[in-house]
């Protein structure tokens, strides 16, 4: 379990729990228990929206630790604006991944999938309930193990995500084939800035 | 939200002040960030003063990803508040090629230490970074054509706003920075008009600085490719009648 503490933000916002699953064995499952929860009604669904109130990622997507941070703080920060364009702050984390402005697009590439192994679990709010407890919580949900972040360099797939970005004819990618270092450190600089940039796009 | 002040507001409350221009601060977290603030102006009205500087801050954002992408040296970006004017860039640990070329420290240093340091002076400031002032120079031609390949102008270019960075495997690399007064251009007058300026700019600040702006030129040729020759006429013409271009009419 990881966190991102913003002390700037309002204490509603400040903390971000982080969790990131390998070996998820329920993806499909969770997937409709999602789909299922925006639509059921009462109290009930109150309670079920609650259980699953996490923005859930798909892991191959993010390239690091200031990507995915990057994507986070620009959804409080619209949240806070009321320039949310999506439904929720956690489904927003997804659209500011995406670099296209289709949200439909952006749940289905970034947001979890049926053949979904590899999972991030993110969690917006006040930060009072204590990591443990939480980590709990996402455990009751995610049939998975969870793994320290910085193993997402195992999981990170470049090129689905130069595909998505648009990346492989891109210069600065040309420029650094054959040297994978770079050529990671450039795709994360662009995907990063890119997510950044995301409210003022085009 | 409990308080009227932004998150934006906030942080750069909590950021220190490096310069004034458009206004620009450093922040003291972990990780450290470059933030640009454009603040409002309270001698415009309300919502043209909005209007303006989100499009500013678009227009910056837009332009430095357009670099990114095509493999020119600027700063990431690492977040943007439209409504308050703020651009979060990554932070350049390195120094302004202003600073390490003769005649561009600042005026500011007082008198009493050029006479002390004089020994001190001699010590070529480029040494720690590995290169020599042709080396530089040839980085800084090479940037700027890169530039220009994907139709971004500049238009502040000083050596003011280009740094040196230090790179972990020894090799230093040259950023562009400030894209504050960039756009989107493919005209053969704008890329001249932004090496004129440029060269101006190395004339005014840096005393005998003709050969070493022939050898950016050079560099910047060497890019370029079959664009070059339109681009050096259109310079020559440049330099006879100005930046501006002819009034008549």
């Amino acid at each position: 379990m990881d966190l991102f503490y913003f002390p700037h933000l309002a204490p509603e916002r400040a903390t971000t729990h982080v969790a990131l699953f390998r070996n998820v064995t329920n993806a499909a499952a969770l997937r409709k228990r999602i789909i299922g929860a925006s639509t059921m009604s009462g109290e009930a669904g109150e309670l079920e929206r609650e259980e699953i109130n996490y923005a859930f990622i798909e892991a191959r997507l993010i390239t690091s630790w200031l990507h995915l941070q990057t994507a986070v703080y620009q959804a409080i920060l619209a949240e806070t604006q009321n320039a949310l364009r999506t439904k929720t702050v956690h489904s927003e984390v997804l659209w500011n991944l995406n670099p296209t402005n289709n949200i439909t697009e952006a749940i289905r590439r970034y947001g979890i999938s049926d053949t979904t192994t590899s999972l991030l679990v993110v969690r917006i709010d006040a930060g009072t309930i204590p990591a443990n407890d939480m980590e709990l919580k996402m455990k009751k949900v995610v049939n998975g193990e969870i793994v320290p972040f910085s193993q997402i360099k195992d999981i990170t797939d470049w090129s689905t995500i130069k595909k998505y970005h648009k990346l492989v004819d891109e210069l600065a990618i040309k420029n650094a084939r054959g040297d994978a270092v770079k050529e990671c450190v450039a795709v994360d600089n662009i995907v990063t800035s890119t997510v950044a940039m995301k409210s003022v796009m085009a | 939200m409990a308080s009227t002040q932004g998150p934006t507001n906030v942080l750069i409350a909590k950021s220190t002040l490096i310069s004034q221009g458009a206004e620009a601060a450093k922040n003291a977290h972990e990780t450290p960030l470059l933030i640009k603030h454009r603040f409002s102006k309270g001698y415009r009205h309300k919502t043209l003063d909005t209007n303006l500087t989100k499009a500013r801050v678009a227009g910056e954002a837009r332009a430095l990803i357009r670099c990114l992408r095509a493999g020119v040296n600027v700063p990431g970006i690492r977040m943007v508040d439209a409504t308050e004017g703020v651009l979060g860039i990554e932070w350049i640990e390195g120094t302004s090629v202003r600073k390490l070329l003769p005649g561009g420290a600042e005026e500011e240093e007082a008198l009493d230490e050029v006479t002390e340091d004089l020994s001190e002076d001699e010590i070529d400031p480029l040494k720690e970074f590995g290169v020599s002032v042709d080396q530089l120079m040839h980085l800084i031609g090479t940037e700027i054509a890169k530039m220009h390949l994907v139709d971004v102008i500049h238009g502040d270019l000083t050596t003011s706003n280009m740094m040196l960075r230090r790179s972990p495997n020894n090799e230093s690399d040259l950023v562009l920075i400030d894209f504050g007064l960039s756009y989107l251009s493919a005209l053969v007058e704008d890329k001249a008009v932004d090496l004129y300026v440029l060269e101006r700019a190395f004339a005014s600040t840096h005393p005998d600085s003709e050969p070493m702006f022939q050898s950016v030129l050079d560099a910047y040729q060497n890019r370029m490719g079959k664009e070059w020759a339109a681009i050096k006429r259109r310079l020559d013409d440049v330099r006879l009648r100005g930046r501006k271009r002819s009034m008549v009419g």
